[in-house]
């Protein structure tokens, strides 16, 4: 928007769909009233060249499938990456080329790939810039300029990632928590170059973040159409902008520690580094404190877990609410979850650092807010489990996936619990109970819903079903797949296997573990090579996929209501819809269909006792 | 200068006075920032009017130059309610910086 | 800014339920430009906040005493030392801009051509000498042995966050004079009266831009004014 905020004496009144006061006071009559537009029409800029539509294209709609395709690509090279460690954890010595050096500079850029470049920037950048102009009635990105260049400033993280593989020492090796001072002192693999990369990949990655999120925010906070309040707006909006808003606070942390590890490792300053002595030679380093770096990292770290969950947790609401054909139980509820989550997450950080040797009183405080958290958590579960009792449930590959999801959830939420208590954490922590947990909780979880989601915006996407048959086979692999990977390494974690480990050498446990962990490897092949049948469904699905027509699902939210589908630049066509309700409209008593959209005025539906929203 | 314009240009900017006296009083404020360490000051006094010095200079250049104080609400809450997250960080950090120094001092002179 | 319609509004905290339960904005009146401004600068209040944390922390943790920044940042004028003349004299410099630049927001808005630009101008030349002293304040520093890794009065890292925060900040005044020199030329050219589409965005040019600008420049500002109190003065 380039023009002043509209002169034209506009009613700037509150909206409800009742009664309407207009600009001479007198009450209307017409219950169809919305209040007229305060903004002029967004200028956009129309690409005419193949590389102003496809490469550095400002359409947010393709800058999501160009986010999405990335992340997918670094999320395969992680995978593949999983693979390799659980062949060695599995079938130690099978393959020789994984040393112990290897090993950990796998799991290092594993774990980074999967959380940050994966999940982050699948979630917020591919669904995020997808959904988010659609769903509140945008034409576009409020600064499509900038939206493209924060893309390609992603690209760029990525590509100096990767090549941190071709790099004398290989990647860092430091574990993705980076932990100074080992992460840049000689003996960890990649202490040189490697971490350098890292650091400077993290840090492309938040400014290129930064442009993106403040576009995703003010999007939803100053760019939604006519009738559209934010208490009508989807909970994926909901979950995508709290965990923007979150990224944008909690990024901040990460790139200093960046900044300050760099400076440690290029300058040899001691922001981190205490006196070290390394092989009989004192190193120049002194005075400075590891732990610091830990707080500046979990200050982000925590966060990080619910930019990735909180998406999720929104993009799950609108699937089961449309798959079950009944509002989502407790809407605001849901809303105030949501954005209670987000700010107690930033208190609860050092729950990740029990046994660092903090303040030895930081253990009871984060331990209680970190149990208060659960509280809003246990409520969206709740939420969800009581919008699906006696709902007219479809029983399709995307609903398939929301149970995946609401299982495994809870799965992961309950070791949470475990692990949130200082006294139990401690036996606990660096073992594979750890690892079992988050990777259900923030692995598989959201994994599943980005899965489902898939399957449900496909058709809007690319205007062609994705099928059924493949979906479901597909499902149960994933779905029991993962759940035999991850669910025998919580009694690993018990008998006291740790996490990071290349072997595990002549440990009187080895003798109970050794079968287990044949199992898992031999599940987590499995498991990778079912995506396979996702990515055949997905290219197959291209060409020979059922056309989906126009709202293939009988959904109610703006997305599947744009004049062209798929959505063409600019979204809307001539004119920017008008929103007279909520998208939860799902079997209204009195209603002659089973759904109202966002758009029917109340005039058309006057028999229907629909919610007041 | 059409009609819009005119409106525009009554409601949108503020007296040249105003900005003056706020100028003004960063330099006071700044000159007596300055006289904490010129008299030397030590101790509770010297942190808590640095302190006050430094939150009424940020203040009035949030509220008056960057025009927070007439902008509505829904922005002032928006841009103060996180601040909550550095502040409980800084308590936090306090704290843990006292427990380093003290594990410091205990094992490096003391000998634990 | 505030806007006529605005006034027509429910205002404080009633206005603030109102905005925030209404459609299409949250904030009225407020452009996208300037609300994307005032939610960066949150974002990097974050990174200075933790830069500053980070330092403090080190600073109260450290067994090596500290050097006594009176000391350290004082100038010799006539052979006695008063203590951080400079730090004083770019402040008063920092805070003059910042002065200089809220009334160029304010002619800008009036759609005083010259007097805006010229405005900007003279805030552009206060960031430079500001840069400019920064850049003595370091030689001076380095030429008495203080280096990121090391720090002939005391404790090492001193020397480690002094260049780095003050780095940091500098760099941002640097990019906010690049950015002043360009909008002041774009001024005195009349892009914001005729609303001349910009070159990288093709968006139309108004004059919100001046005082987006001008946040950013006082967001420097400000900073300024906690890393004086809380490392020249503390
Ligand atoms: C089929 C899928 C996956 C498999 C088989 C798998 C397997 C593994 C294995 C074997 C480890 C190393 C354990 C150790 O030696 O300490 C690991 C670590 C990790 N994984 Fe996964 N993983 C998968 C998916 C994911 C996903 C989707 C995420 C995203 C959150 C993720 C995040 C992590 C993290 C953060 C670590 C810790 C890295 C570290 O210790 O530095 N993984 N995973
Ligand atoms: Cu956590």
């Amino acid at each position: 928007m380039s023009d002043e905020y509209n002169q034209k004496n506009t009613p700037l009144e509150a909206q409800s769909s009742e009664t309407m006061t207009d600009i001479s006071g007198t009450t209307s009559k017409d219950i169809d009233y919305v209040r007229p537009a305060e903004l002029p029409e967004q200028d956009l800029y129309h690409g005419h060249s193949f590389i102003t539509k496809w490469v550095f294209c400002q359409d947010a709609k393709v800058i999501g499938v160009q986010y999405f395709l990335t992340a997918v690509f670094t999320g395969i090279v992680g995978l593949v990456l999983s693979w390799l460690m659980r062949l060695q954890l599995g079938y130690p010595d099978l393959v020789p080329f994984i040393t112990a050096e290897h090993y950990y500079q796998f799991v290092t850029m594993h774990g980074m790939i999967m959380v940050v470049y994966f999940l982050t920037a699948l979630f917020l950048g591919g669904f995020g810039n997808y959904l988010i102009p659609l769903m509140v009635g945008a034409r576009d990105m409020v600064f499509p300029y900038v939206n493209m260049v924060s893309f390609w400033m992603f690209f760029i993280a990525v590509c100096v990632l990767m090549a941190s593989f071709f790099v004398p020492g290989g990647p860092t090796g430091a574990g993705w928590t980076l932990y100074p001072p080992q992460a840049i002192l000689p003996g960890t693999p990649g202490s040189n170059m490697g971490i350098i990369l890292m650091l400077a990949s993290l840090s492309l990655f938040v400014i290129g973040f930064t442009m993106g999120g403040l576009n995703y925010i003010i999007t939803i906070l100053q760019a939604r159409t006519r009738g559209m309040t934010l208490m009508r707006m989807p909970l994926t909006i909901w979950g995508i902008f709290t965990a923007t808003a979150l990224a944008m606070l909690a990024f901040p942390a990460l790139l200093v520690s960046c900044i300050m590890m760099t400076l440690d490792k290029m300058l040899e300053t001691s922001f981190f580094m205490p006196a070290i002595i390394q092989a009989g030679e004192v190193l120049d380093y002194g005075g400075g404190s590891p732990v610091l770096f830990q707080h500046l990292f979990w200050f982000f770290g925590h966060p990080e877990v619910y930019i990735v969950a909180l998406p999720a947790f929104g993009i799950v609401s609108d699937l089961i609410s449309v798959h079950a054909r009944k509002n989502i139980f407790g809407y605001r509820m849901m809303v105030w979850a949501i954005v209670g989550i987000g700010g107690l997450s930033f208190f609860v950080w050092a729950h990740h650092m029990y046994v660092s040797g903090m303040n030895p009183w930081f253990g009871f405080f984060f331990a209680t807010t970190t149990l208060i958290i659960a509280v809003p958590t246990a409520l969206k579960v709740y939420n969800w489990i009581i919008t699906l009792f006696r709902a007219n449930i479809r029983m399709n590959t995307v609903m398939l996936f929301c149970l995946g999801f609401i299982v495994t959830f809870v799965n992961g939420g309950i070791t949470g619990i475990f692990l949130g208590n200082v006294a139990v954490d401690i036996p606990l922590s660096d073992t594979y109970f750890v690892i079992a947990h988050f990777h259900m909780v923030m692995g598989v979880a959201p994994l599943m819903v980005i899965m489902g989601a898939v399957y449900h915006w496909f058709p809007l996407v690319t205007g062609r079903m994705l099928s059924e048959k493949l979906g479901k086979w597909h499902f149960w692999f994933t779905f029991l797949g993962a759940y035999s990977i991850y669910f025998p390494m919580h009694y690993l974690g018990f008998i006291g296997v740790p996490r990071r480990y290349f072997e595990m050498y002549d440990s009187p446990y080895v003798a109970s573990a050794t079968g287990m962990n044949e199992f898992i490897t031999v599940a987590a092949l499995i498991v990778g090579f079912a995506q396979f049948i996702f990515i055949y469904n997905i290219v197959t699905s291209l060409s020979i996929g059922k056309p989906a027509g126009k709202n293939p699902w009988k959904a109610n939210s703006l997305e599947w209501l744009t004049p062209e589908v798929p959505p063409a630049h600019g979204n809307w066509g001539e004119k920017l819809p008008v929103i007279h309700r909520w998208p939860y409209d799902f079997n209204v008593p009195g209603a002659k269909e089973d759904y109202i959209t966002q758009t029917t005025p109340p005039s058309e539906v006057m028999s229907a006792e629909v919610e007041k929203t | 200068m059409d009609e819009i314009q005119k409106k525009k240009q009554a409601t949108s900017t503020h007296k040249l006075g105003v900005y003056l006296w706020i100028w003004g009083l960063l330099f006071v404020l700044s000159f007596f920032s300055y006289l904490v360490d010129w008299f030397q000051f030590q101790g509770l006094l010297r942190h808590s009017l640095i302190l006050i010095f430094m939150f009424l200079k940020a203040g009035l250049i949030m509220a008056f130059f960057m025009h927070l104080y007439w902008e509505r609400y829904a922005l002032v809450s928006v841009l103060l309610w996180p601040m909550t997250a550095v502040v409980g960080f800084i308590v936090l950090m306090a704290a843990e910086a006292k427990y380093t120094v003290f594990t410091r001092l205990l094992y490096f002179f003391i000998g634990g | 800014m505030s806007d006529n319609s605005l006034n027509n509004l429910p205002g404080g905290f009633k206005g603030m339920s109102h905005d925030m339960g209404s459609d299409q904005t949250a904030f009225k009146g407020a452009q996208w430009g300037k609300v994307m401004m005032w939610i960066f600068l949150l974002s990097d209040t974050f990174i200075f906040s933790c830069f500053l944390i980070s330092y403090m922390k080190g600073r109260t943790s450290t067994v090596v005493d500290w050097p006594n920044t009176s000391e350290v940042f004082s100038l010799h004028v006539g052979g006695v030392p008063v203590p951080l003349l400079l730090i004083a004299i770019m402040t008063f410099v920092l805070i003059t801009s910042s002065g200089t630049m809220a009334l160029a927001v304010k002619y800008g808005y009036e759609r005083n051509r010259k007097m805006c630009g010229w405005l900007i101008l003279a805030t552009a030349i206060g960031g430079l000498t500001f840069v400019g002293m920064q850049v003595f304040e370091w030689s001076k520093l380095i030429h008495e042995g203080v280096r990121p890794w090391e720090n002939p009065f005391g404790a090492k890292q001193f020397g480690s966050f002094f260049f780095m925060i003050t780095g940091f900040h500098g760099t941002h005044v640097s990019i906010g004079v690049i950015f002043l020199f360009i909008y002041a030329r774009k001024v005195f050219r009349g892009d914001f009266d005729n609303a001349k589409r910009g070159f990288f965005t093709t968006m139309k040019s108004d004059y919100v831009a001046i005082e987006i600008l001008g946040l950013y420049w006082h967001f420097v500002d400000l900073v300024w004014v906690f890393i004086f109190a809380f490392f020249y003065l503390w």
